[in-house]
């Protein structure tokens, strides 16, 4: 049984299908890119695969349980994954290490001087350690995505969402968070990474899902991705690319 | 201007009750300078539901007191209240009609900070799970009050000089006391100057506080 | 009495409402320019005297300084009559608080056109006149508008020295016919009226003034 299971997912904004019947399968340990054109709905994706947006119709499956059941504890659901967005988003009102610690602290509960030392753990793990009592505000984008990253690491999730992570960041910081990002697939963290950047897809994930238009038009390998030139659709994303 | 004795001297009589006064609206000020902060932070949450009829009605009440005369509402209650067989002190009135009147004030200026938060942040907490009061109570609601602190730490200067008016609903603090000295010394220019000076002083105490607050709360990195 | 009879009373009230809050938002405006431009143009004694008034006139109740104004006056030689007294308190007032609006607005005037103006040949004065003012006067407006409504909100205190404006006559209505709740509530909701009816008639203004590519927000 695959860690997450998506059957023919759609979501439509009145009659727009922004997601039309997409079905892919994420085992564990396993790690996936979502790349496609501009408008393919990749964000969405992440999106409805934690609730954030409301999915039209379809299943998710989630370690067996479908979690597009009205039932379901989302906020259960959603500290199971660990979110990255493509900004950081990290809280400016607080330090590094709070940001870091305040689900521990918040959602699990843990007293504080534990909740700090597990987030000290992930932000070593992230080489950020000794900016813990820096505040976002001073961080470079690198820096700042590095933090994002421990936060997301330190509720333990069973999965790590990545919405664009290097798209917000200059070259010298891409390659940063890249080689960072790969040391985490190369420990076989689960990670679901949606990007239109073809050297992160290369780094971090065995398969791309290539999205065009609301639909899964290809998953493949990257390699045989990239060999199909005489697909028009792919040979235009991909187009003049290795 | 020379210092002028026989003037001291004369207020010195009334020194009893021109300390209870100030004493009065010391107190008033204070009062609704808390329950409008509270107050605010209340409207602000509502005005933030995610149902829409809510948000209807909070915008409609802000709008309602912002666009209207405190003392207007002053005299309604003062007068009104009575008709339906409700019977308060002008002390409670001042503070009840004052903390919807504030409360309304501190409620605009933190939707407008919340206009400037980078709602990524909020999806992100929500994305970690949070609930839509987790949400509020540690990111929306101490970004928005620290933005907005400047705007805050003024309205708590409004307060002190709009307590002046509640001698208009019988409740006697600083100035309604003053009012009585003048009209017994004859001295008005003088009592009114003085009383005018007090009121500086109250504010310039304030003014001081609220720079510290100022330099304390600030997110580093903004403003 | 009916309740066209009072809707009648309270409307005679309302000319006064806006003859007191277009006389005092007059004085603010002229007061606040006068301030802002002064300190704009004068040396740091004189920038630094207007600093001083501007607080001390914002750090005054409207009401004590109407009572210095009307009550105390007349004490040292100088009889005030009660419109001017209003414009002397609630006018003065808003115009320390406008000079402040000015002042932040002055800021934000553009410094390479400021730059430009000068090094083509113009005085101080023809470049605040030109080039800082008409912008300026853009910028400031969100203030101008908040600063103009509260005129409007402070003009019930007029009854104090006997000026019959909308609250007056309420008072007086009340005093007869004890409706007090619906009286109250009747003028709170005629001087919401007015401030909506101020507020669209500036955004008219506005629209009509506006430059094209000059947005703002």
């Amino acid at each position: 049984m695959a860690l997450l299971e998506v059957k023919n997912l759609v979501k439509s904004y009145g009659d727009r299908n922004v997601l039309d019947g997409v079905s892919f399968e994420l085992e564990e340990g396993e790690a996936k890119v979502v790349m496609g054109p501009s408008g393919c709905g990749k964000s969405t994706l992440l999106r409805c695969l934690n609730r954030l947006h409301e999915p039209t119709s379809g299943a998710i499956l989630f370690d067996g349980e479908d979690v597009t059941d009205p039932g379901v504890d989302v906020r259960a659901l959603r500290s199971r994954i660990g979110f990255v967005f493509q900004n950081f988003a990290l809280y400016r009102h607080m330090s590094v290490l709070d940001n870091v610690a305040l689900a521990l602290r918040r959602l699990k509960k843990l007293p504080r001087r534990e909740a700090e030392e597990r987030a000290l753990q992930e932000l070593e793990r992230m080489e950020m350690a000794e900016k813990r009592d820096a505040y976002p505000a001073a961080l470079s984008g690198g820096q700042s995505q590095r933090v994002a990253i421990a936060r997301a690491l330190a509720m333990d999730p069973r999965v790590l969402f990545f919405d664009e992570p290097t798209s917000a960041l200059d070259p010298i910081m891409v390659r940063e968070v890249v080689t960072l990002i790969n040391r985490l697939y190369l420990d076989n963290v689960t990670i679901l990474c949606v990007t239109h950047d073809l050297n992160l897809a290369r780094h971090i994930s065995d398969r791309v899902v290539f999205l065009d238009r609301g639909k899964v038009y290809a998953e493949d390998r990257i390699e045989h991705l990239l060999a199909r030139d005489a697909d028009p659709v792919i040979d235009e994303f991909f187009g003049g690319e290795d | 201007m020379r210092v002028d004795f026989p003037f001291f001297a004369d207020l010195a009589n009334y020194w009893p009750q021109i300390v209870r006064g100030l004493r009065d609206t010391i107190l008033l000020s204070v009062t609704i300078t808390i329950t409008g902060l509270i107050g605010g932070i209340g409207v602000f949450a509502l005005a933030l539901s995610p149902r829409g009829l809510v948000r209807f009605a909070t915008q409609s009440y802000i709008s309602l007191f912002i666009g209207t005369p405190l003392i207007v509402f002053l005299f309604l209650l003062y007068y009104g209240l009575p008709n339906l067989g409700v019977t308060l002190s002008p002390f409670v009135i001042a503070v009840l009609g004052f903390t919807l009147n504030v409360s309304a004030y501190n409620a605009r200026y933190l939707t407008i900070a919340y206009k400037g938060l980078d709602q990524a942040e909020l999806e992100s907490a929500r994305a970690q799970g949070f609930s839509l009061f987790q949400v509020f109570r540690l990111i929306t609601a101490p970004q928005s009050l620290r933005m907005s602190v400047p705007a805050l730490t003024n309205q708590a200067i409004q307060n002190i000089k709009d307590s002046s008016i509640v001698f208009l609903i019988q409740y006697i603090e600083f100035f309604a006391q003053m009012q009585e000295v003048a009209s017994r010394t004859f001295l008005f220019f003088k009592t009114y100057l003085f009383t005018a000076f007090v009121y500086l002083l109250l504010v310039s105490v304030v003014v001081l506080a609220a720079r510290r607050v100022e330099r304390k709360l600030a997110i580093p990195g903004l403003t | 009495m009916t309740f066209v009879e009072i809707l009648l009373t309270l409307l005679k009230g309302a000319g006064y409402t806006l003859l007191i809050t277009f006389s005092c938002a007059a004085t603010a405006l002229v007061v606040g320019l006068g301030i802002a431009m002064a300190r704009e143009l004068g040396g740091a004694w004189l920038s630094a005297l207007l600093s001083a008034v501007v607080y001390v006139l914002r750090g005054v109740p409207m009401l004590v300084l109407l009572f210095i104004v009307f009550f105390g006056l007349p004490g040292i030689g100088l009889d005030v009559p009660p419109l001017p007294a209003m414009m002397l308190s609630l006018g003065l007032i808003s115009g320390a608080y406008l000079s402040e609006v000015f002042r932040g607005a002055f800021a934000e005037v553009s410094p390479n056109e400021v730059l430009a103006a000068q090094s083509m040949g113009f005085t101080r004065f023809e470049t605040l006149r030109v080039i800082k003012l008409p912008q300026m006067i853009r910028f400031a407006v969100p203030g101008i508008v908040n600063e103009l409504t509260t005129v409007l909100k402070f003009s019930p205190f007029a009854y104090t020295v006997g000026l019959p404006e909308i609250t007056k006559q309420a008072m007086a209505l009340v005093a007869t016919t004890m409706r007090g709740i619906e009286i109250y509530a009747a003028i709170g909701l005629l001087y919401f009226g007015i401030y909506r009816l101020l507020l669209a008639a500036v955004q008219l203004i506005e629209k009509r003034y506006s430059i094209p590519g000059f947005a703002q927000e």
